[in-house]
């Protein structure tokens, strides 16, 4: 009997990075004060953070703002030397080889570009070519495919400046996957885009991660995780929350399931064993949320059917949002 | 020999990069036509205006032993450093200073080449060379007046003209290095032009405490003077020795400037 064991690609362990800002009143007597002497204030943007991450996986990274992902991210790339503790990216220490190790990753951020503004972003794609030793005839052979997988056609061939947000994203995905990465850092690669592109780069990682290349994704879209994470790590206030699999995190608040009903006319004084209402959104419609570990789905809606008369229904899995908020509240 | 190998590769691939920055960079520039021809005659005409002062100022006064053309010599070089400068190193600074300021210098610690040539390489300012060109004119005016009396004199000069580009690379790495710490500090630049000004005169005009700091310690002098009074015959040999505090003020910036870069902590995200 053999146990087959998955490899981890990433190992992180009691990672800690702390930071020294200055603080600064609000009144002009403070300001004027903090010109001559500025109060320090410690920072603990990662605090003791330990998770792991398998080969050809993608790990979704959730957190609010300033809980410390980006952080996570810049120390996970070699770009940031941490405090205190250990990463291992597939044998590579980041901060220690960083030439030879960022030549095996590739990292898109959403709010920095490395695509050069003034020039359309062949120019860009051809400097990184040159930058990672890429053959000419490989390089076109995957700069072909990519600007395929992405529709983008003449693009790439105009000035960066001239793009729209979600023509510049795919460019940006296009510059940091040329030198094809085993591991990919994405830091919020879908923040502001429109359905249609969030679309487009989501199966985009889907057929890279195919191939077999990790990702690591830091996002506010739950979308995201939803449609590409296999594995969710919740990271709050610089500490680690929760990490586990999409399902894990599902069912943290319990197995329940929302129902929405639509009766024939106005209900007055609904009310059912095992069911609760969570929203009212009109006299007609109730909105319930049932724990299915008591009363399963079925036995629910045989209740109501014999009570009362209902024209539509539907059941849903508990919204993202009311999970995530949760673990956050928490 | 494997190490001899694995230095000419390191070479190859450095003058590879610098290849690519420099099409970059020239695509950049080129992308905005009329942005570059106009700069360039900007540049050209406040350089040359300058010595055009002397010109005027020599009307009333003079610098005791300096003729005319000697000092249109030592301000020609100047002026040739000033746009070898410009071109070349001055793009750092300001780069630097920008991808501090907005947290970008992330996506040049993610290519993996050395940051302070990817740099060099992609912030090169083609506008340098109507400098280069308007100093190189007035470099042959000025020697076809004071002619060349030996060649030893000019190798001895184009030694000292490197000695001066050291300086300048210094002064680039220094304040690039300051913005690591000193964020959004671009009134820096001021303050080293003010300093290079000691530069475009004759040393013996200056108190002998500045004259010996200029030399000594914030070797100024070495950019525009000493390359013209080597021309002119007016050093001895042994005087090369001077060449040395330029090459450790060098040393010195760029150990600062890479010390930087290990110590650079991202403004976060």
């Amino acid at each position: 009997m053999k146990n087959k064991q998955i490899e981890n690609c990433i190992t992180v362990e009691h990672l800690n990075k702390t930071y020294i800002t200055y603080k600064r009143g609000e009144t002009f007597r403070e300001t004027v004060k903090s010109f001559f002497k500025r109060e320090q204030v410690l920072i603990k943007a990662v605090n003791d953070i330990s998770f792991t991450v398998p080969s050809g996986s993608i790990i979704g990274v959730l957190g609010p703002n300033g809980a410390g992902k980006s952080t996570l991210i810049k120390m996970m790339t070699g770009t940031l030397f941490p405090t205190s503790g250990t990463i291992d990216v597939m044998g590579y220490m980041p901060v220690k080889n960083r030439s030879r190790y960022v030549r095996r990753i590739g990292a898109v951020f959403g709010q920095k570009s490395q695509l050069i503004w003034d020039i359309p972003p062949v120019d860009s794609f051809a400097m990184n070519a040159a930058i990672y030793n890429i053959p000419k005839d490989v390089y076109k052979s995957r700069l072909d495919k990519m600007c395929a997988m992405f529709d983008l056609g003449d693009v790439i061939y105009k000035p960066t400046r001239v793009l729209s947000l979600g023509e510049r994203m795919k460019c940006e995905f296009i510059m940091a996957m040329l030198h094809e990465p085993e591991v990919v850092f994405l830091d919020e690669p879908t923040i502001g885009l429109d359905v249609i592109a969030k679309q487009k780069i989501r199966s985009f990682i889907k057929a890279m991660n195919k191939n077999g290349t990790t990702f690591v994704l830091t996002t506010h879209d739950l979308e995201d995780v939803e449609q590409l994470a296999q594995e969710v790590i919740i990271v709050n206030h610089g500490e680690k929350v929760f990490d586990g699999t999409l399902h894990e995190l599902r069912s943290i608040l319990g197995e329940k399931k929302i129902i929405s009903l639509t009766f024939d006319k106005a209900v007055k004084d609904f009310s059912l064993k095992g069911a609760t209402i969570v929203e009212k959104p009109s006299d007609r419609e109730i909105v319930l949320e049932v724990d299915t570990s008591k009363a399963s789905v079925s036995k629910v809606i045989k209740k109501i059917s014999e009570q009362y008369v209902f024209t539509d229904i539907s059941v849903k899995e508990l919204p993202m949002e009311t999970i995530i908020t949760h673990v956050y509240n928490e | 020999m494997k190490n001899k190998i694995s230095f000419l590769s390191k070479l190859h691939s450095a003058l590879h990069l610098y290849k690519i920055g420099l099409k970059v960079a020239f695509s950049t520039e080129l992308a905005y036509r009329a942005n570059f021809i106009m700069s360039s005659l900007i540049m050209l005409c406040f350089n040359i205006l300058f010595p055009l002062v002397t010109v005027l100022m020599y009307q009333w006064s003079s610098f005791p032993g300096w003729n005319i053309w000697e000092v249109l010599l030592i301000q020609s070089i100047f002026t040739i450093a000033q746009g070898f400068n410009s071109m070349f190193f001055s793009g750092i600074f300001w780069q630097t200073n920008e991808r501090i300021r907005e947290g970008s210098l992330e996506v040049i610690l993610l290519k993996p080449v050395n940051s302070l040539l990817f740099m060099m390489s992609s912030s090169i300012n083609p506008e340098g060379i109507g400098v280069m060109l308007g100093g190189g004119i007035m470099y042959g005016f000025a020697l076809y007046h004071v002619g060349i009396t030996s060649i030893a004199f000019f190798v001895q000069s184009v030694l000292f003209f490197l000695g001066g580009l050291c300086v300048m690379w210094s002064f680039t790495m220094i304040m690039s290095a300051t913005s690591f710490k000193w964020v959004g500090n671009s009134r820096i630049p001021e303050i080293f032009d003010s300093l290079l000004n000691f530069g475009k005169y004759p040393s013996r005009i200056f108190p002998q405490a500045i004259q010996a700091i200029i030399t000594y310690i914030i070797p100024v002098a070495m950019i525009g003077y000493y390359p013209a009074s080597a021309l002119l015959g007016k050093m001895e040999i042994s005087q090369l020795l001077l060449l040395i505090p330029c090459v450790i003020f060098c040393i010195l910036g760029m150990l600062l400037y890479n010390w930087m870069i290990k110590l650079y902590e991202g403004v976060g995200g």
